[in-house]
């Protein structure tokens, strides 16, 4: 009897603080209206000019591209009265979505979302316009299912950077017969089956005489991409490869350093990717990869905040959704030099 | 005198502070209780939306807490079981894919199959093969990520009947939706099962002395195979309702699950060597995390600042062990003996 009790306790103790707390919770949603009576009309004035606002993010200061994207954020949210909370799910689908019922629990006027994972947000989505929340997009887009749950869309129009880098490399390729590998972003990941379909496509519509001989992810980084570029090199045969399209600029870098450990000289390939980043800018300038999709990590980041500030302020309208694509420019060798090019991350 | 210094201490034995004393002794959960004491009352006073919102505290325990439940059945046996996250993911992928082809029943019994097999697979390389768990189920994450990967087309899989999932996500009994339910009810059978049912008592006998486990005539082999189907199948449930409730099966998913898991048992007071441990540690272990997390997740503390709170809260959980102390004053008192002999000199 004495243990069953020791069992239970522990759940007892959680479900009675939920009661009671829950309690309070009620008291708490009170108290505001016995307040409101008082200093009514500062309080207006202050809701007016500040915002609270969750950016549900699923990287920050610990990847490159967060690290430029989230002070950029915070820079606009500054300048525009907005009270930014973030946070960072590392990828992690459950953990996103732990997050966003935390930020709907906590009522803020708007929700920032960049989906860790695209197909797992339609819950939150859901949870934030029941709660009447207003939901904008960052980065990476929504599902075509889910966009009428968001007010909104700014960033880079991933399939688009697919498209411009397939667009660099069928103009480089010409009529010529060439075989190339494929090296994607994470498995799994929206961005990488964006930017992989935006290539395949434009591929297969403009350049048939462009065979893709195999494609394999990896997790963003040089080294994997280093190790399975290599892998695949072996598998092909070095011979048999004319170039190869990386989904991001580390992914690039680590297949050029593969193809360099082989002897041979990069600039003889076929090289595009995306990005236009510190590690990718300069490998254009010296030839060895032939082209890649600038990125404003910067741009993403204030025009997120921008967006929502636009959404909250009634600059759009109730129902309607703004789409904000980021400028896809392609850098090539001509204009990777140029000043409106420069890397940003 | 011997028989009176033996009738003193039964004496005290049977008082309020020597059965106190020996309930205390024979716990381990006492430092967890203290560390979720002093974490609730800090909560309390920084951001007591984590209390005011206490189902989306719930959801959070419930999220890290089930799978470290399952696991903890493996570390009572001085066991480990690295291929809970992945269990997890493919469980989900599994579940979500064959209930798209059929119905969500047959999915839900074709990944809880799943993860018996896994289960099986581990326990009998550990149990009959004699390979150590650690490599044997580090072996089995890579294998199963990569299955997951394999089934979902690396790519998350949505679940068709959307509406089954947004309503699974909904309250069930009050403010508690099922994954909370179902925590409590996978808590409490656990608990009854290892400290009622005497193949669960006998996890602990296996984790304290292996060999005087098989002196005692215990099934070893046996208790090792039903601690790997307890995490197991845990692992499994915990994938199904994460894909359920997120409406999308994510092979990369749980990619936080498994430090989180871990930390949650070690917080709660169980020993990584076996013999030492509850489930109910495992549970304040849980919360004690969970509210920290939800607390700094308002707060918009960013993840390395987290992890630092977490890996100090995990720090404090281990040194603050009766035989770390111990072995700490040992060390203190050694070297100030030292000091005093060198002095004498």
């Amino acid at each position: 009897m004495r243990k069953s009790r020791l069992v239970l306790a522990p759940a007892v103790m959680l479900a009675v603080s939920a009661l009671v707390l829950s309690g309070c919770a009620a008291a708490e949603e009170t108290t505001p209206d016995a307040d409101s009576t008082t200093d009514a009309t500062e309080e207006v004035v202050e809701e007016a000019e500040t915002y609270e606002v969750y950016a549900l993010l699923p990287q920050g200061s610990d990847q490159a591209y967060g690290t430029f994207y989230v002070p950029a954020m915070e820079e606009a949210a500054a300048e525009l009265g907005i009270n930014l909370t973030i946070t960072n799910s590392q990828y992690d689908g459950d953990k996103q979505a732990s997050e966003c019922e935390i930020a709907v629990a906590a009522k803020p006027d708007g929700i920032i979302l960049w989906p860790a994972v695209g197909d797992a947000v339609r819950p939150c989505l859901e949870a934030a316009k029941a709660a009447g929340i207003p939901v904008t997009v960052t980065n990476s887009d929504l599902f075509d299912a889910d966009k009428a749950l968001s007010r909104g869309y700014s960033g880079p129009d991933t399939y688009g950077q697919g498209v411009s880098s397939a667009e660099i490399m069928c103009g480089l390729v010409g009529d010529a017969d060439v075989s190339i590998i494929q090296l994607n972003g994470a498995a799994g990941n929206s961005t990488a089956i964006d930017r992989d379909n935006g290539f395949t496509d434009t591929v297969a519509a403009n350049c048939a005489n462009v065979t893709i001989l195999q494609e394999e992810s990896t997790d963003w980084t040089k080294a994997t991409a280093q190790q399975v570029a290599s892998e695949m090199i072996t598998a092909q045969g070095l011979e048999n490869i004319g170039g190869i399209y990386a989904a991001d600029d580390s992914i690039a870098a680590g297949a050029i350093a593969a193809l360099e450990s082989r002897g041979v000289v990069a600039a003889d390939y076929f090289i595009t990717s995306i990005g236009n980043t510190f590690l990718g800018n300069p490998l254009v300038i010296a030839g060895s990869l032939d082209g890649t999709v600038f990125q404003s990590s910067s741009w993403d980041g204030e025009n997120a905040t921008r967006l929502m500030y636009a959404v909250l302020t009634g600059e759009i309208a109730e129902g309607d959704r703004e789409v904000k694509f980021m400028p896809s420019v392609k850098v090539t060798a001509d204009n990777a030099a140029d000043a409106d090019v420069a890397p940003e991350w | 005198m011997t028989n009176q210094t033996v009738i003193k201490v039964g004496s005290t034995a049977t008082g309020f502070w020597g059965k106190l004393r020996t309930v205390l002794a024979r716990r381990t959960e006492g430092r967890a209780v203290v560390l979720f004491a002093i974490i609730a009352t800090v909560v309390t006073v920084s951001q007591p939306l984590v209390f005011t919102a206490y189902q989306v505290t719930l959801g959070r325990i419930a999220l890290i807490g089930l799978v470290a439940l399952g696991l903890t059945a493996v570390i009572l046996m001085g066991e480990l079981d690295l291929s809970v996250a992945s269990t997890l993911a493919v469980s989900g992928v599994i579940a979500v894919t064959v209930a798209n082809q059929t119905n969500m029943a047959i999915g839900v019994l074709a990944a809880l199959a799943a993860g018996v097999l896994i289960s099986l697979i581990n326990a009998f390389f550990v149990a009959i093969i004699g390979i150590n768990s650690f490599i044997t189920t580090l072996g089995m994450l890579f294998a199963l990520r990569g299955m997951a990967f394999v089934i979902s087309d690396e790519a998350p899989v949505k679940l068709q009947n959307t509406d089954l999932g947004i309503a699974f996500g909904q309250p069930l009994l009050g403010p508690l939706t099922p994954r909370i339910l179902i925590f409590f009810f996978i808590f409490i059978a656990i608990q009854i099962f290892v400290s009622r049912v005497k193949a669960g008592r006998e996890l602990l006998a296996v984790g304290g002395n292996r060999q005087a486990a098989y002196d005692a005539g215990i099934p070893v082999k046996r208790r090792i195979f039903t601690g790997f189907i307890i995490s197991g199948v845990v692992a499994s449930i915990a994938g199904i309702i994460n894909a359920v409730e997120r409406t999308s099966a994510d092979p990369t998913s749980g990619s936080t699950v498994l430090l989180a898991s871990f930390a949650a048992a070690i917080i709660g007071g169980n020993y990584l060597k076996g013999g030492k441990g509850s489930i109910v540690g495992t549970l304040i272990g849980a919360a004690s995390l969970g509210m920290l997390q939800v607390a700094l997740t308002i707060s918009g503390v960013q993840i390395p600042i987290q992890e630092i709170f977490i890996g100090g809260i995990l720090l404090i959980a281990v040194i603050t062990d009766p035989s770390s102390l111990r072995a700490v004053w040992g060390s203190i008192s050694t070297t100030l003996q030292g000091i005093r002999n060198s002095l004498a000199k």
